[in-house]
């Protein structure tokens, strides 16, 4: 007994490792620069007009929230590349940069001239930004700004014909006079970015150069690089600040997943576990309240129709069970919106709010809210209910009735018990095990509903949660939840299975059935 | 004479497996009737562009004669080009010298300026009532009847595509669970070594090295990625063959030669429990985030890779009873190949009963597409489904026809599809009766 439980809880862990392992790649090779993203809602950024203190000053924001959320470090404990790639690619912080390079390693397969070449593109950049140009001249400012604009055009493409035109783009702007008409009333044209032109220069010949010499056996020769446990999957799990002792280390900030820390949402830099917090309440507590209903309702009507079996009502009844168990509920759920949350069809048939939670805040005595969440919450719980309830009273009848063929049941109305006794003393308890144990399988499927039911009620559990993060992309809520509702089921499983044997003697899983 | 022959007939028909099950079925008056529905669904599916379209069967236009919808097709296929003079034709009321319309004259996407929101038990502002819209349109105009029409075949397809997915994975790693249990998937150790060692050059060489080319097909479209897919795993595949080779020679020295049991049954139940732990509503939600261009293709070939575990279990138990039947150990003395009993002989015997569990499957696969395009996830601003029809009314409860009759359709297919199920598990394994 003891052994199988402890067998149970050490298959849990592989199985966590694997969900871990599917979710954490999920948020990796998902879309879109989180730090950028964070840096834009935090900051309304002067993006283009080119202070030279502000593009550093963003820079350094930049890198400072990348280190924060541990993204300067290698992805996993190793990576297997072709050999055309440097192991240290990862500390190119900006996304869309590195999978830029990436490309261009993909077709030129020559990291060395590669690497020459995005430099040099990092140099020109800075130097047009730090050019002694008289803020004045507009239109030597706007030569600057092309200048820059081709640069940030080099970082994004990989494509020949793109790259080229950005090329002739940087050089015209370089090259290209400015005219100027002095004071006394002459025009004389000069060149404004003489000082730029050995930049491009050198950008035009990396590239070149670049191009030239690529070394294209390397795609096909495989690399394994090792980067040991310093990495974003054992941080986003373990974290980095030791588990005992003080954090001396400034830049170490994550405790990880298996100490509730997991990441701050994107959106309002919250912590993930907060949200969760609140957005589990909301679900755990409507389905805990649909979970009773479930039971005390489905236990007597299973156990009814099958003391009535094969009469009228457990013929009608059955149909109509398996009727129920069949209607989506995001029908249900539209149809009681439509129908009953408005006076649009009839003054009186707007008897339910059609969303929300109710009354909220410290304004309200207890009792004014416990009356309007129930009448908040009469619409969800009966979406959650019908479905299951429809789909135990089924498993419960079938199991009543598997139950009242055996021997010992007829033996017991032989020798003249009550029938009431008969079923509910010998039959029910025994049928009762099985249907104990069954939620961990309804469990999932709970969970999925929450979704719709809460997405139509509006209520801010972790279905409607996760179904936002997905508009909003914002992976460390929508992967958390899914995470956390894998871990309950799982939990759900072992705990059902762990009831099994508890309950039921008969049943062994040690012993291995021949 | 001729009596004897029916009746021997008649005494074969009812021994024959099949006959039982036909027989028990047709006595389950709502199996039967269930059947039925599924056909018309199959019908009305794949002829949607029949039923409900704007442009007419045959129409004769400044002496011209089309077949329009026969056209669409053609062009489809590409083999012929939409004549220039239809392109910018007003089908719906378009001056025909004669005309063959379609039952219902509307795409699911015609718009219908001047019944905006026409409501099916009130007067409407058309010709006659062959331009009535039956069941009401949306604030655009766009007629209801006809996007349930044409979400019909999405339903259908999306039963079709995940199901053909699920069942393949499902009945393949089911039945190797089920087959060879933790015991009888036995490989000599070079075997398993070489295979591990070129599992590694196999991944790089065909995924690896090819995954920009990937990426790019994604970015252009699923089937693309679809066709790129499987030139990759047809690279995997073949230099999967070469360690097998190379094992042979191996194998005569005697501590490469030995043989080491794999416990397949306990990682394929492990995988069905992983996978069955996961919410699919919410895992199809994460992965929908993750694709920049989420479609129905995908959505159907998710719920497909994800919806396989039913048919696993199922299968893996009937194998486990069939593992132990004499004729298996027959073969086995006959000196067959385990791989070939378990292909040709055991999977085959238990496939009829897989067919419970494939109705079954199609009903949730339905109903989870349909909570998908309910909720807006991954469906296209051209493709109307069910679901999507169903959130108009809870964007604006006054239409209550959005309320009922996409969601009448859901129900009824779902519905009929669990009835099937249910039918044939009682043809098939009356035990189960109660």
């Amino acid at each position: 007994m003891f052994l199988y439980i402890l067998k149970r809880i050490l298959y849990f862990i592989p199985t966590f490792f694997v969900i871990a392992l599917f979710t954490f790649f999920m948020g990796a090779i998902a879309p879109g620069d989180p730090v950028e993203l964070k840096l834009s809602s935090g900051m309304q950024g002067s993006e283009g007009q080119g202070q030279v203190s502000d593009k550093l000053a963003g820079e350094s924001a930049y890198r400072d929230l990348n280190i924060k959320l541990g993204r300067d470090l290698p992805i996993f404990y190793f990576t297997v590349t072709s050999k055309a790639y440097p192991d240290t690619l990862y500390k190119v912080l900006r996304k869309n940069e590195r999978e830029n390079l990436e490309r261009l390693i993909d077709q030129y397969n020559n990291w060395p001239q590669i690497d020459a070449y995005y430099k040099s593109v990092k140099v020109l950049e800075l130097a047009a930004i730090t050019s002694p140009v008289d803020a004045s001249d507009s239109s030597a400012f706007s030569k600057i700004k092309m200048v820059r604009e081709g640069c940030n055009d080099l970082y994004r493409n990989y494509d020949d014909a793109v790259i080229q035109l950005d090329l002739e783009k940087i050089k015209t702007a370089v090259n290209g006079t400015i005219q100027v008409r002095d004071s006394a009333g002459g025009v004389h044209a000069y060149q404004a970015l003489t000082g730029l032109s050995k930049y491009s220069e050198a950008v035009a010949s990396n590239y070149s150069g670049m191009r030239a010499h690529p070394t294209n056996d390397l795609k096909y020769k495989p690399a394994l690089h090792v980067y040991g446990w310093h990495n974003q999957f054992h941080r986003w799990l373990f974290g980095d600040v030791p588990w005992f002792g003080e954090n001396s280390d400034p830049t170490r900030h994550s405790k990880g997943f298996f100490r509730g820390d997991f990441g701050d949402s994107y959106l309002d830099s919250r912590p993930v576990s907060s949200i969760l917090k609140d957005a589990m309440k909301w679900t755990l507590l409507l389905n805990l309240i649909a979970f009773i209903i479930i039971y005390s309702i489905s236990i007597p009507a299973g156990v009814s129709l099958a003391i009535h079996k094969g009469s009228t009502y457990d013929r009608v009844a059955t149909a109509w069970l398996f009727v129920l168990y069949s209607i989506p509920v995001a029908w249900v759920g539209t149809m009681l919106i439509v129908f009953f949350t408005s006076d649009y069809y009839g003054s009186w048939m707007a008897l339910f709010p059609p969303y929300g939670l109710g009354k909220i805040g410290p304004d309200y005595t207890m009792w004014a809210k416990v009356v309007d969440r129930t009448h908040h919450f009469i619409l969800p719980v009966f979406c959650i209910v019908y479905g299951s309830f429809a789909f135990i009273s089924r498993q419960v009848r079938g199991g009543m009735l598997s139950v009242l063929r055996q021997d010992y049941i007829r033996t017991a109305f032989a020798k003249g018990l009550e029938p009431g006794k008969v079923y509910w003393k010998h039959a029910f308890r025994n049928s009762l095990i099985p249907i104990i144990t069954m939620f961990s399988s309804f469990l999932p499927a709970m969970i999925s509903g929450a979704v719709i039911v809460e997405y139509l009620f509006t209520i801010p559990g972790m279905g409607r949660v996760s179904y936002e993060s997905v508009g909003a992309r914002n992976f460390p809520v929508q992967f958390t939840i899914l995470m956390f509702s894998a871990l309950l089921t799982m939990a759900g499983t072992l705990l059902s299975d762990i009831l099994y044997v508890v309950t039921d003697p008969r049943i062994s899983f040690t012993k291995k059935e021949g | 004479m001729t009596l004897m022959s029916t009746q021997k007939k008649s005494n074969k028909a009812d021994q024959s497996y099949w006959g039982t099950v036909k027989r028990q079925f047709n006595k389950n008056r709502s199996a039967v009737w269930s059947l039925r529905v599924v056909y018309v669904i199959f019908f009305v599916g794949i002829f949607a562009d029949f039923f409900a379209n704007e442009k007419p069967i045959y129409c004769k236009l400044d002496g011209q004669t089309y077949f329009p919808i026969f056209r669409e097709y053609a062009v489809a296929a590409g083999v012929a080009g939409m004549p220039s003079e239809l392109l910018n034709v007003d089908w719906v009321n378009a001056n025909y010298e004669s005309v063959l319309r379609a039952p219902i004259p509307y795409s699911p996407l015609t718009k219908d300026w001047d019944n905006a929101y026409a409501n099916p038990t009130k007067k409407q502002d058309v010709k006659s009532w062959r331009f009535r819209h039956f069941l009401g349109s949306d604030q655009l105009g766009r007629d209801l009847l006809s996007g349930l029409i044409h979400g019909t075949r999405i339903a259908m397809l999306v039963g079709i595509v995940s199901m053909g997915i699920a069942s393949f994975i499902g009945i393949l790693l089911g039945a190797i669970a089920g087959y060879f249990g933790d015991e009888r998937l036995q490989f000599s150790r070079s075997t398993l070594l070489w295979n591990a060692l070129f599992l590694f050059f196999a991944w790089f060489y065909a995924f690896n090295t090819r995954m920009f080319i990937m990426t790019d097909a994604l970015s252009e479209s699923f089937g693309g990625f679809l066709f790129q897919f499987l030139i990759s795993t047809v690279i995997f595949l073949a230099i999967m063959v070469i360690p097998n080779l190379i094992a042979i020679p191996f194998k005569r020295i005697a501590f490469f030669g030995k043989r080491v049991t794999i416990p397949i049954d306990i990682i394929i139940s492990r995988t069905i429990e992983i996978l069955n732990s996961v919410p699919i509503l919410l895992l199809i939600l994460s992965i929908c985030a993750v694709v920049k261009r989420p479609s129905i293709m995908l959505i159907m070939v998710i719920i497909g890779l994800t919806g396989w575990t039913g048919i696993a279990g199922f299968i893996r138990a009937e194998l486990l009873k069939v593992r132990s039947l004499e004729y298996i150990e027959a073969a086995e003395s006959l000196g067959y190949s385990q791989w070939r009993i378990m292909l040709r002989h055991a999977i085959p015997n238990s496939l009829t009963s897989v067919l419970i569990t494939i109705a079954f499957g199609v009903a949730s696969a339905i109903l989870t597409e349909t909570s998908l395009s309910f909720l807006g996830i991954g469906v296209q601003s051209d493709v109307v489904t069910w679901g999507k029809l169903l959130n108009e009314a809870h964007a604006d409860v006054s239409g209550w026809w959005f309320a009922v009759f996409p969601g009448l359709a859901i129900f009824v297919t779902v519905t009929v599809f669990n009835l099937l199920g249910e039918g044939l598990t009682d043809a098939m394994d009356p035990r189960l009766k109660q």
